[in-house]
């Protein structure tokens, strides 16, 4: 009833999978933690690693002034240990600039965007490191970007020698072979990594076309399939805000056509997919099982799933995670 | 993308200081899904159920001597309005949808959360069988009402021989289907059914005001006079209950003790907190929201009870209303309008065209049928998270292929819904109200020791910016104080409903084995499946409410 049994099937690779981060350390180095507390051999973060916010600390007389939650405040200089802790857990990045600076930053998108990208590569180095610090060595450690990752924080990650981001790249993981993927179909927000249904497929069947026949496969792909219960987020008017029908925003499915269609037609064992983070869920796509652990992130709540493989590459269990 | 971001102020006011700080948002999914004051108070104001009030008020006119409403809608405004402040600490605490599933799962704990969770979905279906059971009910009504605006007897005959109990149960069961139906279209065409539900019910009860305004107690008189074809038929039916026991005026015991029925009257109001995760400034709009909603409804409703009493009279509708109840054969013979419509009922008297007699006859089954709708949603993303969290079979939550509904969760509601609505109306399980008000407290208490326990167990999601640490501490306390208060509040409302057992249900056995499984479902398959898996060599469930340490 809870499950089908597998028989005498033996587990051969325990997977953690996390997603939608968005920058927020408190949840990293859970996601680091998850590894040992649920004995995963592979933990993989599948997109959208980076922040949203810089939060400008101005230094004034000894004194830190910021805008926080909607209020603005003023603490200590000896506080800046605390305050950068409290905003980062929640996924900000908090920078301290003169108020000079912060005028230059207000007129100027060009270097806002290449403050943007430097914090993220530079919370990205960090958290490899850390990673190097407090991983066992056996477990395998793997960051896929998303569509809201930039494009430059892939180096950093592939660089470092304890982390492996196969994006756009099968993976070897022992029983199964990995293909992943950070792009999503077009959004309203033009997010760095967009493209049309037609582009996706094309890239996904690429990947697909170079799985050795016979050998399973599971997909790392953004974006849910659409449709699937994974992909349910409130509908948006042109001014980018929720619709409202009967008395509740209205929700509609935004997940990927293309991506559906790729497992209906591969039926890799295993879909892992984000992107929507209040689209938590589980779905049988044929004999795919396509997971969502959803995100809530800015609680510094790791959400999660765990996945057991044969050596045969079949899934054997699954769980979702709220840690 | 996500939701969640609302809570990040995009951009920023200069507040003081030599020059303003800011917060530089880059271009990512998800940051403007923002909903403002007026969506978030419709939000609310569309998740009351307007017309029930009649329903209520007949329930605290027949199950208590000497009932009047004015101190019961006051004392139970005041109870939501300090919930909403316990609920806006939660909110901005963790500003996500969800609900008290959410709060009891990062503050009490993810295994509370998820009992909460189970118990919340086997109670909202017994919920959808009520509401059912109140709109076959209201089937009589609502055909007198119709034969009336069609000049239609065989019509307005039919509703006579729809009173039984086995009818009740089957038309019950007719409405579930409906409901169910309903529900298999898309989600945008379901959301529309229910916009324009509520429309026509917020209407029924505009034009009801209007009527009662616009007409003076002997225009009512002789209204009930011509509708019954019964000359004298207002004081004979005061001087029949007086001969049949019924006992007139007001007393304040019998005040306090309805406090429960107008709980659940505003159940609903605060509920724009379902969406945390959607509104701009959580807290602040929730706030102001819920304010505007319960102020709305406080003066609607006083407004309403105030005009009924001017025009009916309190006398004539104690004496209506139980009378129906203790001798319907000698109420039968002086009119012919149902005992349990009130207001309802009185704007079907004073209606003179048909559109507004539809109108009346047709706003309670409507607003049941909204409410389910609603309600259905609600219970099948529940079973959903059950099924996520491995406690029921993955099965349940599969979207169909066709139509991308959930059919297998819509199915499961559907046969326990149906089932409900056969024992609801077949067998004693206490007064169904009562059980219903007994749930709604209950959610209220679990809110309030949600916002108690905040301070002490996540302290940290209480975002107190700059506040020094004894300032800090003083504005834990308030949080504490206000979550308490909530919780003191919850208790009071579920002790007088134990108190008046007699009226708010009985503990026989049905209701106690009905309570027993209400309450204890979420352990017991929780327990169970873990024994299962535990057999099969499954992963174990303790593993997905582990918490995780962040070092």
């Amino acid at each position: 009833m809870w499950g089908k049994a597998k028989g005498s099937k033996k587990r051969a690779l325990r997977i953690y999978f996390a997603t939608d981060l968005h920058g927020s350390e408190v949840c990293f180095r859970k996601f680091l933690a998850a590894a040992k507390v649920y004995e995963a051999d592979v933990i993989i973060l599948g997109g959208d690693f980076a922040g949203k916010a810089i939060v400008p600390v101005l230094t004034e007389n000894g004194s830190l002034r910021a805008r926080v939650g909607g209020e603005e405040i003023t603490v200590p200089e000896s506080e800046w240990g605390r305050l950068s802790g409290d905003l980062g857990k929640a996924g900000l990045y908090p920078v301290r600039m003169e108020s000079g600076e912060l005028a230059r930053l207000s007129g100027d998108e060009a270097a806002l965007g290449r403050l943007f990208r430097s914090e993220i590569a530079a919370q990205m180095q960090r958290w490899c490191d850390l990673a190097a610090e407090r991983l066992d060595p056996s477990v395998r450690c793997i960051i896929t970007p998303g569509n809201d990752d930039p494009v430059d924080a892939d180096p950093v990650i592939a660089a470092h020698p304890r982390v492996e981001c196969p994006e756009l790249e099968l993976c070897d993981l022992g029983p199964v072979t990995m293909a992943s993927l950070g792009v999503v179909p077009t959004t309203p927000w033009n997010t760095e990594r967009e493209c049309s249904e037609d582009e996706l497929s094309k890239q996904i069947e690429e990947m697909l076309e170079q799985v050795p026949s016979g050998q399973p496969c599971i997909l790392n792909l953004h974006c849910p399939p659409y449709a699937s219960g994974l992909d349910d987020a409130p509908e948006l008017d042109d001014t980018l805000k929720p619709v409202i029908r009967g008395g509740r925003p209205s929700i509609i499915p935004v997940g990927s056509h293309a991506v559906r269609d790729a497992i209906k037609r591969y039926q890799p064992v295993v879909g892992l997919h984000g992107h929507i983070h209040e689209s938590r869920g589980v779905q049988k796509i044929g004999r795919t099982l396509c997971v969502n652990p959803g995100s809530d992130y800015s609680s510094g709540v790791l959400r999660g799933a765990v996945i057991d493989l044969a050596q045969d590459g079949s899934c054997l269990d699954f769980l979702l995670t709220t840690g | 993308m996500t939701s969640s971001e609302a809570s990040v102020p995009a951009g920023a006011a200069k507040t003081g200081g030599t020059q303003s700080t800011r917060l530089f948002i880059r271009q990512t999914s998800g940051l403007v899904r923002e909903l403002g004051i007026p969506a978030a108070t419709g939000i609310s104001l569309a998740s009351v159920a307007v017309v029930n009030t009649f329903i209520n008020f007949n329930a605290g006119l027949t199950d208590f001597t000497k009932s009047d409403m004015y101190l019961p809608l006051v004392a139970a405004a005041v109870i939501w309005l300090v919930a909403m402040f316990a609920y806006r600490y939660l909110l901005r605490a963790v500003p996500r949808a969800g609900g008290e599933y959410v709060y009891l799962s990062r503050i009490v704990s993810p295994a509370a959360g998820s009992v909460a969770g189970l118990g919340i979905a086997v109670v909202f279906t017994y919920v959808l069988s009520t509401n059912a059971h109140f709109a076959a009910q209201f089937t009589p009504f609502m055909l007198s009402g119709l034969g009336a605006a069609f000049h239609s007897t065989a019509v307005a005959n039919a509703g006579n021989h729809l009173t039984s109990n086995i009818a009740i149960a089957w038309l019950s069961v007719v409405v579930m289907l409906i409901v169910a139906a309903l529900s298999l279209f898309s989600v945008k065409i379901v959301a529309r059914i229910i916009f324009w539900l509520i429309v026509l019910q917020v209407l029924a009860f505009l034009v009801l005001i209007g009527m009662l305004a616009f007409n003076s107690h002997a225009d009512f008189t002789s209204a009930l006079a011509t509708y019954s074809n019964h000359p004298g038929a207002f004081q004979d039916i005061i001087n029949t209950a007086k001969s049949n026991g019924v006992v007139f005026g007001t007393s304040i015991a019998s005040a306090v003790a309805i406090i429960p029925f107008m709980v659940l009257n505003y159940n609903g109001v605060l509920y724009s907190y379902y969406v945390g995760g959607e509104l701009r400034r959580p807290g602040r709009t929730y706030l102001y929201a819920s304010a505007i909603s319960i102020g709305v409804l406080v003066v609607l409703w006083i407004g309403v009870w105030a005009l009924l009493r001017a025009r009916a009279g309190l006398t004539f509708m104690q004496a209506q209303a139980n009378l129906g109840v203790i001798n319907p054969t000698a109420y039968g013979k002086i009119t012919s309008l149902s005992s349990v419509a009130g207001g309802l009922g009185y704007g079907m008297v004073l209606s003179s065209d048909p559109i507004t007699k539809i109108l009346f006859a047709t706003a309670v089954p409507l607003a049941e049928i909204a409410v389910n709708l609603a309600f259905l949603t609600v219970t099948t993303r529940v079973l959903f998270a059950q099924a996520f969290d491995r406690l029921l079979p993955v099965g349940v939550a599969k979207i169909s292929d066709r139509n991308h509904a959930p059919n297998v969760a819509i199915s499961i509601v559907l046969v326990i819904g149906i089932g409900f609505c056969f024992l609801t109306s077949l067998v004693n399980l206490g007064s169904i109200v009562a059980l219903q008000s007994l749930f709604f407290a209950l959610i209220l208490l679990a809110g309030g020791i949600a916002a108690t326990a905040l301070p002490m167990r996540r302290a940290d999601l209480i975002p107190t910016p700059g506040l020094p640490d004894d300032a800090r501490r003083s504005w834990l306390r308030k949080v504490a104080l206000v979550g308490g208060a909530t919780t003191v509040l919850a208790l009071f409302t579920i002790y007088e409903l134990i108190a008046h057992s007699s009226v708010y249900g009985k503990f026989s056995w049905e209701s106690i084995l009905t309570l027993v499984i209400v309450l204890g479902a979420g352990p017991v398959i929780y327990l169970i499946a873990r024994q299962v898996r535990r057999q099969r060599n499954s992963l174990d469930l303790d593993m997905a409410m582990r918490e995780l340490p962040p070092e």
